[in-house]
């Protein structure tokens, strides 16, 4: 956590905002929802409470926490509770292992009469060395919610929708999986900051021992591994079980699956953890495939400082801190941005989707799964080894 | 201190959900005991440094292997499952035999051990680690590696063939 109480503080306050990020922008994502729905079948939605309907969160949560506690009698208790605080660690653990800007490096100061070192605060909750590894491995344990759910409310149609769901999302994981290999594959790393600093330069690789650089394109995944960026974003669909695959929670024909004996807040939080997974979905998307926070050749880890510099002159003579602290600070909140309006555009295309395309048929869900993404994305790790091998083989010398 | 203190609670809780799997009477505590067991191992490997063994453990064990073995017990017929297994002879049996094996395991792995979080000499740097296991299980253990990888083919090949004969799930007529 921390060498000394400072740096700790730091830490714990940062690791508790990244989580109220990740809390907070389920209301939002839910207004954009309801509106976004209403804006594209040509309906006004929620606009009544409050200015463009943003009161209605207030009045959604207010819903929630006082609506009636319903426990199934003949359930198992400890299990229907457990359900709704499973879903949600495993989206909050995720998140906080994605970067979301730049390192910021903070000079040598004095406070309160003591002397406090340099640091180096990592713009996420924790860095762990297998990044990739530990968001897939945990994400993996998003099923077990569902399992419980279902086991603990003790109601056939519960039980049938969380096997049901998570039979989807075991499915799915493998091609999932498959098509981070062929990221893992081409930037050579498990660390997604390592992966997001390979993508701010220009797009540039070897082709038989000759180094090619294309200088009006930025060194981004998506042109390397295209056919996996799709698979992925398909797969992520289905893990956030979200249409066109979201059988797991389909209201009108099938029961409302494994949360059909939930209400109010506990209801609320496997929707938070849906909402969730949607960002950590869009974050391993813009990591992978979209240059992460940086913005080739405008924004980047180079020029971020040098577009603050000024402004940081400025903050440092009103405010009494060092002028490369502020510098570092507002470069990294600037990359910051960069990232979120990246993220944001994903979180509509998945509300988008979800308002254009119609549901799969269960039969035609497990086909896609295991006869066509899974042959694919094997196929594209077997194409991208081949590749790499070949191209980066050093011919000639 | 902080290592030692993480590795010590950790393993009291390993402990109590181990021994949660095997003596809760119900089938699927049991199976959601043992999901909290390989979620610990899992910290528990992280815990020495091997850190993509404890995220494969994460992915393969906790994700995948338990999921299916909680939606299988899901399916059966708990009522009987409870009666066969909680009392009688036979179960008491096992369940001693399992408490002696266990015993005998903790005592022998006790004594041939050495000191706990005693790092090798020729220690690998952390980041290295999995490029390090990669190598080795192309190189020295290629054999071992791809025998495994055909035995689980032979398993998977064996089900279908099992679900296909007549009387499976999956029978021709």
């Amino acid at each position: 956590m921390g060498i000394d109480v400072f740096e700790f503080t730091v830490n714990l306050i940062k690791m508790i905002i990244i989580f109220l990020m990740m809390v907070q922008i389920v209301p939002l994502l839910v207004w954009v929802e309801r509106r976004g729905s209403a804006y594209i079948q040509n309906r006004f939605g929620p606009n009544r409470v409050g200015p463009l309907g943003l009161m209605q969160l207030l009045a959604d949560a207010v819903k929630f926490l006082t609506k009636e506690e319903f426990i199934p009698k003949r359930g198992y208790p400890f299990l229907f509770y457990v359900a709704p605080v499973v879903a949600m660690i495993p989206a909050a653990l995720a998140f906080g292992a994605l970067p979301l800007s730049m390192p910021i490096n903070v000079e040598a100061f004095d406070m309160f009469g003591a002397h406090w070192g340099p640091y180096v605060f990592k713009f996420q909750s924790y860095e762990i060395g297998i990044g990739i590894v530990f968001v897939l491995g945990i994400s993996s344990l998003a099923a077990f919610s569902m399992l419980l759910a279902g086991f603990g409310s003790n109601n056939k149609y519960a039980l049938y929708g969380a096997l049901r769901a998570s039979a989807q999302t075991i499915s799915y994981e493998l091609a999932m999986g498959l098509a981070i290999v062929g990221v893992i594959l081409l930037f050579n790393t498990f660390s997604f900051l390592e992966i997001v600093n390979a993508q701010s330069a220009p797009l540039n690789f070897m082709a038989f021992g000759h180094k090619v650089e294309w200088g009006f394109l930025p060194n981004w995944g998506i042109f390397y591994q295209p056919l996996g960026a799709v698979i992925l974003f398909a797969a992520m669909f289905a893990e956030t079980n979200r249409l066109p695959f979201d059988l797991p929670e389909a209201e009108g024909e099938l029961v409302a699956g494994y949360h059909t004996e939930y209400a109010g807040f506990k209801f609320n939080m496997f929707f938070i953890g849906e909402y969730g997974h949607m960002l950590v979905a869009s974050g391993l998307m813009v990591i992978f495939y979209f240059g992460g926070h940086t913005l080739w050749p405008w924004f980047t880890p180079e020029t971020a400082p040098k577009i603050m510099g000024p402004i940081a002159e400025k903050l440092a003579a009103v405010f009494s801190l060092n002028v490369n602290t502020w510098t570092s600070v507002l470069a990294a909140l600037l990359l910051h941005v960069v990232l979120l309006v990246k993220i944001v555009f994903f979180l509509w295309i998945f509300i988008w989707v979800r308002w254009t395309l119609p549901r799969f048929r269960y039969d035609q869900l497990m086909d896609l799964g295991w006869r066509k993404m899974l042959p694919w994305a094997l196929f594209n790790t077997v194409l991208t080894a081949i590749a790499i091998l070949v191209m980066r083989y050093p011919w000639g010398t | 201190m902080w290592e030692a203190i993480g590795f010590y609670s950790l393993a009291i809780f390993l402990i109590f959900f181990g021994y949660q799997t095997i003596t809760v009477p119900n089938p699927i505590h049991s199976a959601l005991y043992l999901v909290l067991t390989m979620i610990g191992i899992s910290a528990a490997f992280f815990n020495l440094g091997a850190q993509f063994i404890a995220g494969v453990q994460m992915i393969v064990y906790a994700g995948a292997v338990m999921v299916l073995f909680v939606m299988v017990l899901m399916l059966f017929d708990l009522k009987s499952e409870l009666r066969s297994f909680s009392r009688g002879l036979f179960s008491g049996g096992i369940k001693v035999m399992s408490a002696a094996l266990l015993a005998g395991l903790a005592i022998g792995a006790a004594n041939s051990s050495v000191a706990i979080m005693e790092t090798a000499d020729d220690a690998v740097k952390e980041v290295d680690v999995t490029r390090q296991l990669g190598i080795l299980l192309y190189t020295k253990y290629l054999y071992a590696f791809e025998a495994l990888g055909v035995l689980l083919l032979v398993v998977a090949v064996g089900v279908v063939a099992v679900s296909r004969m007549k009387g499976g799930t999956h029978a021709q007529h």
